[in-house]
């Protein structure tokens, strides 16, 4: 300790201060996330039981409003076939952009695009689909398919990031070594790349499906809403989140109540996606 | 995380089927490249249809005439944005103020002060955030913090009057309440790229300020910050870009009143909020269809704007970071974590 | 490997979360059957908040007859929005279609078809005041212009002498989607009120001076519930679903009323229905009537089918009208809405007795 300069008690004062109040900014940062899921634990839990998770909204404006059984289903179905739509082809360009587009031209602007990409709000989307697909009747009205494709554009731009991250880690050497033994390229990237970043790329798809399953915006402009449960993608569907901001507009306790186990049920899946995401992410050096 | 390059047992090695190798490559080659200028493709139709279908509430008011006339009356068919433009500055600007210096703060504890132990769960709580759905913001907003706060918003209101912007009755919801919402979401983001670009400090600059003696709050301050300005700033901007498109959250505490509040404690609007409101009813009105599609546009336009400054200066970041030797762009793994 | 032991835990934890959310039943467990079809016609009917209570009530008792309605409570513009862009099988708006959206019909000629009364009551979320507050026409466009910001302002203490009000500020709750209760409410503010008429006038959506849009009847009768010391315009069913407080107002005969089945029902005695039953209940002129009652239409094409729908969408929305005009009526007035008179029920029949499908009777 006596090789230490000596700082003087005001400099000490100063330090001790500041460490104090970045200590308590970073307490402040934490609260609401406590409250959150304290006020979603307290209101929810209690509406959750074996009928609210079996039994479809009922919409009658006496007696039981049901529970939320087609939202659930509604949710798992809708971000299933975005993430069908959204993973390859957000993959595929990552790819491309770590593969043949390094350097290029065409690979910085594609990166840019996707970038842009991001930061386009889900509104947008939204009304990019229900312009372009609701209002033209193109294959039905509203229609869950249409919600898909509006999730499938969110998560697009989250996929293609995360996956080029990974892609990029896989070291060149590895590339180089098997296309010198002769390999032909795209074997090259199905059995020595993809394989690679395997981790990786399911860490971001599930980070893009945790950001999917709870959005409302896009999905109230292209799916409607519609109380039963409903497995046509080509018909109006009912989703967690939209019935949650259907719910939080109403005056009566029993369907406000439905409201936070709804979100006690959203939060519960995209939580534990998120968590199993960054379980993944800590071994594939995405953190 | 070890590739089997060479496959021993069973499966075919990787060499085979070098004749149609070239044609097979080629084809695999343009498969990729069709998908990027696909994307390419999609982006520009987008901004095209967008703008086209905007076109009958553009051509009417003018881009002019639209963006900056206070007039938002359906009744009465006119559509100017200015009220809901200035209600979304309003809102995110509210967030900027409150959630950034907190979230620098929270990128600083963790990565310079806090004990290694707590590094990690610390990080996890913060980022968790981005994980809670906007819808459910809004509920938790509508049904407790309006509520709740609706106290301490008339004495903010009253203690602070002499401000300019300040005062008068307390309604419940306001720009407050929504900018407070938005601060809480856009947190994540900020503090995630920011501990990223934090993180890249070289430790040589660290150590050699410790050496010479400075305190922890010191070595921050001239070795941690000036190095991690610009994408810190970038952080804030990619957050400002986040907040300026938020719905579901905001439609619900802002109040829906299509006009300029006198008061940050007033009810207001925002683009966002009014395309989520209006839609439905304008579906066979050209004129208001369109006129919400180019709020959807200014919306588009604006967060673009913040999000290219930001890209700009998180890359400069990345760029200083590579020639000091690291293989990852920052911020780019932690936009991808919380979604930025 | 790793990931399916990633996997396997992922599974482990949804289970004990499914498992945990089971051990915490508390209420029973009736199944509601589901909501599953039972080889019926499926209605998509959209719009009106204010009559959506009784429509929902409505299709809840017709589901064993094989009528499956999906009703989308989206306020009278979007439902009509929506049936002009042929996406739901009918509209319900509470006030008639102006010229100009019925221009837009390019299916064929639409009929209106009354079906209940509701009152648009002022509700007010005020610790300590009973219901029946005296407000009149003026007093009431003053605080929705803005004007009167208090509760004890000397308009409001004169209506109400012997009552004791807060001095806590007034926060106005308005609609934020297009709606058939704006359309109501402003239609009396605009009779009562010059400055009003001229302002802000009449209409589904109107550019109000103060206060917070909330969507749906349903939403402001949450954000009046919310915040003491609001006032909004809600139905009266969902003023009594949420116990809230409201007005006496003052109507044309200058008697202060109270909203109740009979007033609203008293508001319609002697109202003149055209031959199209495009009639306007709002600012009776009867002495006992409430001045704030709203008509509710179902809005239909005249041939169903050229309209769009098949021949047994068309029977159930037959058979849905009959019912409502019948039986549905008096279901109606268990939720507070006042039944149509006699001689409006029965021109209101007539109608949907006229409904065809392709120039066919349909049988309901």
């Amino acid at each position: 300790m006596t090789a230490l300069p000596v700082i003087s008690a005001r400099r000490r004062r100063t330090d001790l201060f500041a460490r104090g109040v970045f200590a308590a900014l970073t307490l402040v940062a934490i609260v609401p996330l406590v409250l959150i899921i304290y006020y979603i634990l307290d209101k929810g839990l209690g509406a959750i039981s074996w009928h609210f998770l079996s039994t479809d909204p009922t919409g009658n404006f006496l007696g039981d409003p049901g529970g939320v059984k087609s939202a659930i289903l509604g949710t798992l179905e809708i971000v299933l076939i975005a993430t069908a739509l959204a993973v390859p082809i957000g993959i595929g360009v990552a790819l491309y952009l770590v593969e043949f587009g390094r350097g290029t031209v065409l690979g910085g602007v594609v990166r840019y695009f996707v970038d842009v990409l991001t930061g386009v709000p889900s509104i947008v989307f939204g009304l990019f689909i229900y312009t372009g697909l609701v209002v033209t009747h193109t294959l039905g009205s509203f229609a869950g398919w249409k919600g898909a494709v509006a999730l499938a554009l969110l998560m697009l731009p989250v996929v293609t990031r995360s996956a080029e991250v990974v892609l990029i880690l896989v070291p060149d050497s590895l590339r180089e070594a098997a296309l010198a033994l002769g390999a032909p390229r795209w074997r090259v990237v199905a059995r020595v790349v993809l394989p690679s970043a395997l981790t990786g790329l399911i860490t971001g798809g599930l980070l893009a499906v945790a950001r999917a399953a709870g959005e409302t915006a896009p999905l109230i402009f292209t799916m409607g809403s519609t109380l039963p449960t409903n497995f046509d993608p080509f018909k109006q569907m009912n989703s967690l989140p939209v019935q949650i901001f259907n719910d939080v507009g109403q005056a009566q306790d029993r369907l406000v109540t439905r409201a936070w186990g709804a979100a006690l049920t959203l939060v519960a899946m995209i939580l534990i996606l998120t968590l199993i995401a960054r379980t993944l992410a800590r071994r594939s050096r995405l953190t | 995380m070890e590739a089997h390059v060479a496959t021993p047992g069973g499966a075919p090695s990787i060499f085979e089927g070098a004749p149609g190798a070239r044609a097979a490559d080629r084809v695999f080659r343009s498969v990729l490249t069709a998908l990027a200028l696909g994307i390419l493709a999609l982006i520009v139709f987008f901004f095209v249809f967008l703008v086209v279908k905007a076109n009958p509430a553009l051509s009417r008011f003018g881009i002019f005439g639209f963006t900056f006339n206070n007039d938002w009356d359906v009744s009465r068919s006119t559509y100017g944005a200015w009220p809901l433009l200035v209600g979304t500055l309003i809102t995110s600007g509210i967030a900027l103020i409150i959630g950034v210096p907190v979230a620098i703060a929270t990128a600083l504890y963790i990565n310079e002060l806090c004990p290694r132990r707590l590094r990690g769960p610390l990080t996890v709580l913060v980022e968790l955030l981005a994980a809670v759905p906007s819808v459910v913001y809004g509920l938790w907003g509508f049904l407790v913090l309006v509520p709740k706060l609706k106290g301490a918003q008339q004495s903010l209101a009253d203690t602070f009057g002499f401000l300019p912007f300040v005062g008068g009755h307390v309604a419940g919801p306001s720009y407050f309440i929504a900018g407070l919402i938005l601060a809480i979401m856009i947190l994540p983001i900020v503090s995630a790229i920011s501990r990223e670009v934090m993180s890249t400090v070289p430790a040589d600059h660290k150590e050699a300020a410790l050496a010479l003696g400075a305190t922890r709050w010191e070595m921050i301050r001239t070795a941690v910050l000036p190095y991690s300005r610009s994408g810190v700033v970038g952080g804030a901007m990619l957050g400002l870009g986040r907040a300026i498109g938020e719905t579901i959250a905001v439609t619900l505490v802002v109040g829906n009143a299509p006009q300029i509040g006198k008061s940050l404690f007033d009810q207001g609007y925002t683009l966002a909020a009014v395309i989520v409101n209006e839609f439905g009813e304008a579906a066979t009105d050209r004129l208001h269809t369109g006129a919400l599609i180019a709020a959807g546009l200014v919306l588009f336009v604006l967060t673009l704007l913040v999000n290219a400054a930001a890209r700009a200066l998180v890359s400069r970041a990345e760029r200083r970071q590579r020639a000091t030797g690291g293989a990852v762009p920052a911020g780019a793994a932690a936009a991808a974590r919380v979604g930025a | 490997m790793k990931i399916r032991v990633t996997l396997g835990l992922a599974a482990a934890a949804l289970s004990l979360f499914a498992a945990a959310c089971g051990s915490s039943s508390s209420s029973s467990s009736t199944s509601t059957g589901g909501g599953g079809t039972s080889g019926g016609a499926t209605l998509n009917g959209a719009g009106s908040t204010l009559a959506a209570p009784v429509y929902q009530q409505w299709a809840s008792k017709l589901k064993d007859q094989g009528v499956n309605l999906n009703y989308a409570a989206v306020g009278s513009g979007a439902g009509v929005a929506q049936f002009t862009a042929g996406t739901v099988s009918f509209a319900a708006s509470d006030p008639p279609l102006k010229p100009a959206e019925q221009a837009k019909l390019t299916k064929g000629k639409a009929v209106h078809i009354p079906t209940v009364l509701g009152a648009i009551t002022a509700s007010y979320n005020l610790a300590g005041v009973k219901s029946g507050l005296k407000l009149d026409g003026p007093t009431l466009a003053a605080i929705f212009l803005g004007k009167i910001t208090k509760w004890n302002a000397p308009e409001i203490a004169k209506l109400n002498p012997g009552v004791t009000l807060p001095s806590s500020g007034i926060t106005v709750i308005h609609r934020s989607d297009s709606s058939g209760t704006t359309a109501g409410f402003t239609s009396f503010l605009a009779a009562s009120s010059p400055q009003w008429a001229s302002q802000v006038g009449t209409d589904k959506t109107v550019k109000w001076p103060t206060g917070t849009g909330a969507k749906g009847n349903a939403g402001v009768a949450a954000a009046v519930k919310q915040n003491s010391g609001a006032i909004g315009y809600v139905e009266q069913a969902f003023a009594l679903q949420n116990n809230f407080t409201y007005a006496a107002v003052k109507n044309k005969s200058g008697n202060y009323v109270s909203p109740t089945i009979p007033s609203t029902s008293a508001a319609v005695t002697g109202v003149k229905v055209p031959a199209d039953l495009k009639f306007k209940a709002t600012d009776t002129k009867a002495a006992q009537g409430y001045p704030i009652v709203s008509q509710t239409f179902v809005i239909v094409y005249r041939d169903l089918c050229k309209g769009g729908l098949s021949q047994s969408q068309a029977s159930a929305i037959v058979k849905f009208l009959n019912y409502g005009l019948g039986d549905g009526q008096s279901v109606a007035q268990q939720l507070s809405y006042a039944p149509l008179p006699a001689p409006l029920l029965a021109k209101a029949k007539a109608a949907v007795g006229k409904l065809t499908c392709n120039g066919q009777p349909v049988s309901g």
